[in-house]
């Protein structure tokens, strides 16, 4: 996974409330298989709204406009990313190349997802959100700095908003740590509890 | 004594591996199912960095998404799309490969993951259970904890460490009262619940869900119930076992038998709520005159009584839910003010991991005796058990004899993942617990209800009144 310490990049606005993980990679995306390490699941990126029933461009659609080209923070509306807890979607964000979510408000599962996938989710209230949206609007292919250590950002016209993120997955975001290698660290603990549980709930022993 | 503890706080509390003051906590998994999807992701993630699994015997490999419904028999080879096959063949190569048993395409025991794992007797009260699947919350109708993973690194952690880091939600108990009414089922009461929690009122909490209408559900009522716990942003949903409970488990594949059954039922017993335990939230809900539900809109909580009309958009509070609603009907091609039973319908599909148990089969069939559908449909039962169980009830005779597909077990048209889908535009009747768009196929506009609701639009064509036939 890649650290995420400061991300000064293109924003895109988004102002459509409730994407589903549906939308963000629909179904049929899904049964593809992705190479390790390959951005295969670019394609499927909020399919529908970029193309047409033909698989053509819609023009008119933000991300397909010059200016946001290389976008790597998308400005979201509410609930996006609710629904179905499909972590392709989360791949799909990160294989379009973002790396940065900033919304009203986001699925559970689905922030889970993309925070093991080194892509930073950030709340912010609607009022932040709309103003974001008319000055990315404004300003085709203007940046927001993102600062994970400061827990800030700032948006194009200067402006320097804080958000909150949980402390644990804060620190793995930096240092770019893998769950697994930071869980083995607690071997020793695991192993106890196991042994432990085992003894009171025998029933459950050894078969699944 | 301990302070009163709510049932999600004991079964929390009994998991917790290493505790964190504050962010996530480390929990130990019990049991997880590892359904195909995109589980591949998953085991690459182990393979690349050279890991195995550390409990093969606490995981088991599922398939149920991609199956077909026909012609299972000629096994791979009968699956004309190479992406399809591809999930199918990835699923049991790493089966295979990681040392996981695997109810395969095959399988006498295969069958909808969330569906088998209380059928078979995987989920017990008092375990943490996760699989790779949003609808895990299921299995909390048994009194566990059941929570899903994401496909990727979430379950390549499960495996690797058979443990998973999760933030402590909120306790939430939604307390129905009330005697449900003839016709009325627990789809009714769920989607009902739906309408009035939101989509996203559950997020980051557990729901427990209790009161006199659970009480008195049978258990596979109750699975229905918690089977849609995610849809209001929930990612666990549990009821408190009891004796329906007990009685549903007892002699099921991998439940305790003996002196070790009577040693997990004093256990058990303990895991209830507390009297005076603390929710952080409570709803309640009356369902003592509640009408059959139908699903209007793109979103679960888009639901209405059969008996009521398209809503306004004009009607809602805020300026998003108008736009919204606007959206959804436009999306579902309805106009507002016009009588729900008006709706005419193109499909109608019984089956998924919230409907497709024997005695949703049982429902629909007594909708459906002596009676002819006028609009295609299908029905794909929720395992291969249940398939022979409802044959040896002659249900499959009553559903062919009305005119109903009697297909295999698999999610079907659910999802569409194995390619059943309802066209584009096409306007189904379904017994499934997601209505967004494009959820079953492309354009697909879904109502979603309850099986004898399902049969009774199947057979006139349009939203019915199952109450009136
Ligand atoms: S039946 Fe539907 S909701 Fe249930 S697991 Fe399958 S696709 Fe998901």
């Amino acid at each position: 996974m890649k650290p995420f310490t400061v991300l000064t990049a293109v924003a895109a606005p988004l102002d459509v409330a409730k994407i589903d993980t549906g939308m963000i990679m629909p179904g049929r995306f899904n049964r593809k298989y992705r190479r390790p390490g390959h951005p295969d699941y670019a394609e499927g990126f909020l399919h529908d709204l970029r193309f047409d029933s033909s698989d053509k461009p819609r023009t008119d659609f933000v991300l397909n406009r010059p200016a946001y080209q290389g976008a790597e923070i998308l400005v979201t509306a509410a609930d996006f990313g609710c629904g179905s807890s499909r972590e392709t979607a989360a791949y799909a964000v990160l294989d379009y190349g973002l790396r940065a979510l900033i919304g009203v408000s986001f699925g559970d599962i689905f922030v889970g997802n993309c925070l093991q996938n080194g892509i930073l989710v950030v709340a912010q209230p609607q009022a932040v959100i709309d103003t974001l949206w008319k000055q990315l609007g404004e300003r085709p292919g203007a940046t927001i700095t993102i600062d994970l250590e400061k827990q800030s950002l700032v948006a194009p016209n200067g402006e320097r908003h804080t958000f909150d993120i949980d402390p644990t997955r804060k620190q793995r975001l930096l240092l770019g740590l893998d769950d697994i290698g930071v869980t083995m660290q607690y071997a020793a603990e695991l192993e106890a509890f196991e042994n432990r549980h085992r003894r009171e709930m025998t029933w459950l022993a050894p078969i699944i | 004594m301990s302070a009163p503890a709510t049932m999600f706080q004991k079964i929390w509390d009994r998991h917790v591996v290493v505790k964190a003051p504050e962010g996530e906590e480390l929990m130990f998994v019990d049991r997880s199912l590892v359904i195909e999807g995109a589980a591949f992701l998953g085991f690459d993630i182990l393979r690349n960095s050279g890991r195995r699994v550390r409990k093969p015997l606490q995981n088991l490999a599922i398939t149920d998404h991609y199956l077909p419904t026909l012609n299972r028999a000629a096994g791979l080879a009968g699956i004309a799309n190479p992406d399809i096959r591809r999930v199918i063949e990835l699923h049991e190569m790493n089966a295979r490969d990681f040392g996981l048993e695997h109810i395969d395409m095959h399988h006498p025991l295969q069958g909808i993951s969330h569906v088998i794992a209380a059928e078979l007797g995987l989920a017990q009260p008092g375990l943490l259970l996760t699989c790779n699947d949003s609808h895990t919350a299921t299995s909390g109708a048994m009194g566990c904890i059941a929570m899903p993973v994401g496909g990727g690194n979430q379950l390549s952690h499960v495996l690797a460490t058979q443990t998973v880091w999760q933030k402590r939600p909120k306790a939430m108990r939604i307390v129905i009262d009330g005697a449900i009414g003839r016709g009325v089922v627990s789809k009714d009461v769920i989607l009902a619940v739906m309408a009035k929690v939101g989509i996203g009122g559950g997020a980051g909490h557990a729901f427990e869900y209790a009161g006199s209408a659970i009480r008195a559900m049978s258990m596979e009522a109750r699975l229905t119930v918690c089977n849609m716990s995610v849809e209001a942003g929930a990612k666990i949903g549990m009821i408190a076992p009891d004796d329906t409970t007990y009685q549903y488990l007892n002699g099921r594949r991998y439940a305790p038998q003996g002196a070790e059954w009577d040693k997990a039922l004093t256990f058990w017993r303990t895991l209830p709520s507390d009297e005076d335990a603390c929710f952080d939230r409570e709803v309640h809900l009356n369902v003592g005159d509640l009408a059959p539900m139908v699903s209007w809109g793109t979103s679960p909580e888009d639901s209405a009584p059969i008996t009521a009309r398209v809503p306004d958009p004009a009607t809602y509070a805020t300026p998003e839910q108008r736009s919204r609603v606007t959206r959804a009907l436009e999306y579902m091609r309805l106009t507002p003010g016009t009588p729900l039973t008006d709706i005419a319908v193109d499909r109608a599909f019984i089956g998924s991991c919230t409907n497709s148990r024997m005695e949703d089969l049982r429902a629909a069939a007594a909708v459906l005796k002596g009676r002819r559908v006028v609009v295609p449909a299908m029905i794909s039962p929720g395992s291969t058990s249940i398939k022979h169980q409802a044959e040896a009830e002659g249900l499959d005779r009553i559903f062919i004899d009305a005119g109903f597909e009697w297909r295999d077990s698999s999610c079907s048209m659910c999802n569409g993942s194995n390619g059943d889908i309802v066209a584009p535009g096409e306007r189904s009747a379904s017994t499934t617990n997601r209505n967004f768009e494009g959820r079953q196929g492309p354009g697909a506009l879904t109502h979603m209800m309850s099986p004898p609701m399902v049969a009774a639009a199947a057979v006139t064509g349009r939203l019915t009144d199952v109450r009136t036939l």
